[in-house]
Parts: structure tokens; C-alpha cells; sequence
């Protein structure tokens, strides 16, 4: 019987296409607003979190005035003994304005002994690594492009400092590591310093990497005890940083949509819940033939169920897609913010079957919930007096 | 439409939010499997850069390393969007600040006015 109830409930909803078109349609586009800033959201977090544990344990910053300003290298001296501590480094790294680009690009001085990177190990998207001492730099593919400029061109990047070399591009960086180097040229330590007119001796803040990252909050403690006004940030922070960061963005963009859903909402309901005239006397008719009350429920459930459940699965769909198929036209901007270097890398998701499960869950049972106060009303409604009217 | 095929229809749009959140499931799974091969080439580069925020606020250098930069930025992501500080906008100044300001934009008292309250 069920099985035939359906059948009808198909009918009914063909039978009334443009209700159903309006009421899938709403429904479907409130699904997929929410989707996709979830999706992108939750990728977001995790694209960040993927490069945290490349992060220095511990980074020690100076301020002055409270505002952070560069730190002398020598420092390092004093934090090198504390237990746990494996390796204290100076690091070199700022922004320069680029009239060119109208945007800040940041230059990275590239760290001694990292390990290196080339084409064949998946960094580099074309040319090699950096020589020492040779004014070389390696830019993201983008901001090459945006700079005109191939492996092998020369560029005199603008500084005060009569100390700043003119440097050669050698490399640029895969595409795909775009969402960290976008904006990045890294180049040797003495040209960035130069670059960004830092004083022989002086570093931006020193990193500190520990032999038990669990010790953090204690060699954080003995940092700031020798290091008096010194800012010390703890790797696990970050965690707390992207979460608020997208959290807050994701809730504004949610916010700012509440209105249009609720809206569309409301119009679901509205066609939900007015029984027209055609229906009143179909379901007058289905009673006079035999149909029980609880058949017409049945039927008049299931149309919002086929309609939420279409939808829904409608919405998660057009959600991906738009997020992970198309890039999130529209929504991007909004979500991530935008700069002229805008990281073009596309996005991995991180929903599994439980949060799609969930959102299927909040969509359709409040839905299908809200279905059975018409529904109930529809399938007591007298049916001479419906005939009749 | 006979009422068997109405049947398999209705099933089949009963049965959609299963069948797209099977496909999605599959979907995600290839593309994060697809990212896992570049996390050797992630931990290199990210080992030379200062940080493993992501380049998302090249414009706004105060957001770039949003981890390392000062919390209490002029800007987000750009002029009059929200401040980064989570206290940011949404947290009203002082009553003292207002009561201070209030009292500034009074005009001058004379000589033998009572005093305001």
C-alpha cells in the first residue's frame, strides 16, 4: 500500500509542478548557501592546520610600544641553554609595498640548511633552488606572472636600503602550494635583510624549536622570564587562531544570508501549508473512494518528504560543486577575503559521511516535521464540505 | 506513468540523499588522497617560510601571519570589515570613554551655573 502512496504522492507533486519546483527550489538553495559555507569553511581550517606542524614550536617576538618590532639576533644566546630547547634561529622575513602590484609581497630569507627544493620534489613549478650569495629568488608562479617575469629575468625590488641587490628569478613555486606562497619571494638571508632594511644583527623574531613540543608552556615561561617584554607564541595557539579566523568569517557570511534564507523559508511554508482548491477536492475525492485519513496523511507526508529529500540531496550537491567543482564563485571572497596575489589553489574537502549525514539530518527532519501540521489538516478536512466548496 | 515506474521514481528520490552524499563521500576521498602525495612538497616549502598561515590577505599585512601578527590590526581584510580580535567591534567601549565624550561636547559653563550632573 505504502508503495502505491508514493506513486501517488509522485503524481501529486507532478500533478502541481510549479508548487513543488518552488518549494524544492527554495529549499535547495537554502541547502546549498549553508553547504557550501560549511565545506568551505571546514577546508579552509584544514588547509591551515595541514602546514602547523612545519611551524616553529615556540617564535619570540620583541615589542616595543606593543607593537612588534625586530629583534637583535644575539638574543638567541640566552634562550640556547634552557632544557628542551634543540635549536634557536633568527629569521629573517617582511613585507615591501609593490607600487606595480598595489599590494604587499612577503620576502622570505631563506633559512641555512633547510632541506632543498626543486622541480623534482614537488616544490618548485619550474627552474631550481637558491645559490647562496648569488641574489637569486624564488617567487609563487602567480606573482611572477603578475610581475612579467620568467626563470631567469632580473628584478630590483624597492627598498630605502642602498644595501639591495637587484635579484634574478630561478624558480617559481607549484601552483598547487599556492594557499602558502602566493605572495612569497624567498630569496638569500643578506638580500632580504637588505631588502627590508634590517640592521646587520637584527632578525624579524627567532623560532625555537624544541626536542618535546609538549614543554612549550614551560620554555615559553623561562623565555619570557629572560626576555622581558618579549612576545612569545606557542605553535598550539595556532589552532585557536584558525578557529576563531573562520569561525568568525564563516558566521558573518551565514549571518548576512539569514535573512534570504528565512525568507525562503518562509515561502516554503507558505506553499506547504495553503491547501488550494484543486487539492481540497483530490482529497475529498481520494476519501470518498475508500481512502482512510491515515492513507491521505501518508500521502500528503510523503510529497514532503520526495520534495526534502530531492531537495536536499539538491542542495549538497550544488553545495560541492560550488565550492569544490567551480572554486566558490562569489562565495570565496567573501569567506577568505581577497588581495591582489589571490592564492588561485583549489580547495580539498574534509566532510566525511557523518557531516553530510548531519546536514541531510537538520535539513529534512525539521522540514518533513513541519510538513504534518498541513498534512493532518488536509487529511481530516470533511469531504462533502471540501466538494462543496 | 504506470504506478510501477511512479514507484521505482518515488524510491530512487527517496533514496537521492543517500546516493549524493555516497558520491560526495567518494569524491572527497579521491581529492584528499590526491592532496596527501603533495604533503612532502607542504612540510619543504613550509619549513623556509615564517609561518603556515595561508596566503589569503596578501593585501592587508597585518593579516597575513595572522598567527604572529599583532591580534588588535587596524584592518581584517579590508577597510571597515570586522577587527581579527574576536573582542573586535561587537564589545561597546567603556561607559567612562562615552560619559567623557558627553561631558567634552557640553557647552562651556559660565560663571555661577550649577553644576551638570
Amino acid at each position: 500500500m505504502k508503495g502505491s502512496l508514493l506513486a501517488h504522492a509522485l503524481g501529486a507533486l507532478a500533478r502541481r509542478k510549479a508548487r513543488s519546483i518552488a518549494l524544492g527550489g527554495g529549499l535547495a538553495f537554502a541547502v546549498a548557501l549553508v553547504a557550501a559555507v560549511l565545506f568551505l569553511t571546514e577546508s579552509l581550517r584544514a588547509e591551515a592546520e595541514r602546514a602547523r606542524d612545519a611551524h616553529p614550536d615556540i617564535v619570540v617576538q620583541k615589542l616595543v610600544g606593543g607593537r612588534p618590532t625586530t629583534i637583535p639576533a644575539s638574543e638567541r644566546a640566552k634562550l640556547g641553554d634552557i632544557p628542551s630547547v634543540r635549536e634557536v634561529t633568527p629569521r629573517v622575513w617582511g613585507y615591501i609595498f609593490l607600487p606595480a602590484l598595489q599590494g604587499n609581497v612577503t620576502v622570505v630569507g631563506a633559512p641555512r640548511g633547510a632541506a632543498p627544493i626543486s622541480v623534482a620534489n614537488g616544490v618548485l613549478h619550474s627552474g631550481r633552488d637558491l645559490s647562496p650569495g648569488a641574489h637569486e629568488m624564488i617567487a609563487g608562479v602567480d606573482l611572477a606572472h603578475f610581475l612579467g617575469m620568467l626563470p631567469g629575468d632580473e628584478l630590483g625590488l624597492p627598498s630605502a636600503d642602498p644595501r639591495a641587490h637587484a635579484m634574478k628569478l630561478v624558480g617559481t613555486f607549484k601552483s598547487s602550494l599556492d594557499l602558502w606562497t602566493a605572495d612569497v619571494i624567498l630569496c638569500d638571508e643578506d638580500d632580504a635583510r637588505a631588502l627590508l632594511g634590517l640592521p646587520e644583527g637584527d632578525a624579524t623574531d627567532i623560532a625555537v624549536t624544541l626536542a618535546n613540543p609538549a614543554e612549550a608552556r614551560v620554555v615559553a615561561a623561562t623565555i619570557v622570564e629572560r626576555l622581558p617584554g618579549a612576545r612569545v607564541i606557542e605553535r598550539d595557539l595556532l589552532e585557536r587562531v584558525y578557529h576563531l579566523s573562520y569561525g568568525r568569517r564563516a558566521g558573518l557570511v551565514l549571518g548576512a544570508s539569514i535573512p534570504a534564507i528565512l525568507a525562503l523559508l518562509v515561502l516554503a511554508w507558505d506553499r506547504a501549508s495553503g491547501v488550494g482548491g484543486d487539492e481540497r477536492r483530490e482529497i475529498a475525492i481520494l476519501k470518498a473512494v475508500g481512502w482512510s485519513t491515515g492513507d491521505v496523511l501518508w500521502a500528503k507526508l510523503l510529497e514532503s518528504i520526495l520534495v526534502g529529500a530531492l531537495a536536499t540531496a539538491l542542495g549538497l550537491l550544488l553545495g560541492y560543486a560550488w565550492v569544490f567543482w567551480l572554486g566558490a564563485p562569489g562565495l570565496r571572497p567573501a569567506l577568505v577575503g581577497w588581495s591582489v596575489l589571490y592564492p588561485r589553489a583549489s580547495l580539498t574537502p574534509v566532510v566525511d559521511v557523518a557531516q553530510l549525514l548531519g546536514v541531510t539530518v537538520a535539513v529534512l527532519g525539521p522540514f518533513v516535521l513541519l510538513s504534518v501540521v498541513p498534512a493532518w489538516r488536509a487529511a481530516t478536512a470533511d469531504p462533502l464540505e471540501s466538494m462543496r466548496s | 506513468m504506470n504506478d510501477a515506474r511512479a514507484r521505482a521514481i518515488g524510491l530512487m528520490l527517496l533514496a537521492a540523499p543517500a546516493l549524493v552524499i555516497g558520491v560526495l563521500t567518494v569524491d572527497a576521498r579521491s581529492r584528499r588522497a590526491a592532496r596527501r602525495a603533495e604533503e612532502p612538497a607542504l612540510a619543504l616549502v613550509a619549513a623556509r617560510l615564517p609561518t603556515s598561515d595561508l596566503a589569503l590577505s596578501g593585501g592587508a599585512r597585518w593579516l597575513r601571519a595572522a598567527s604572529l601578527e599583532e591580534p588588535g590590526a587596524a584592518f581584517a581584510d579590508g577597510p571597515a570589515l570586522p577587527d581579527p580580535d574576536p573582542a573586535g567591534g561587537a564589545m561597546a567601549p567603556p561607559v567612562e570613554v562615552w560619559s567623557v565624550a558627553a561631558e567634552r561636547s557640553l557647552p562651556p559653563r559660565r560663571e555661577g551655573d550649577a553644576p551638570k550632573r
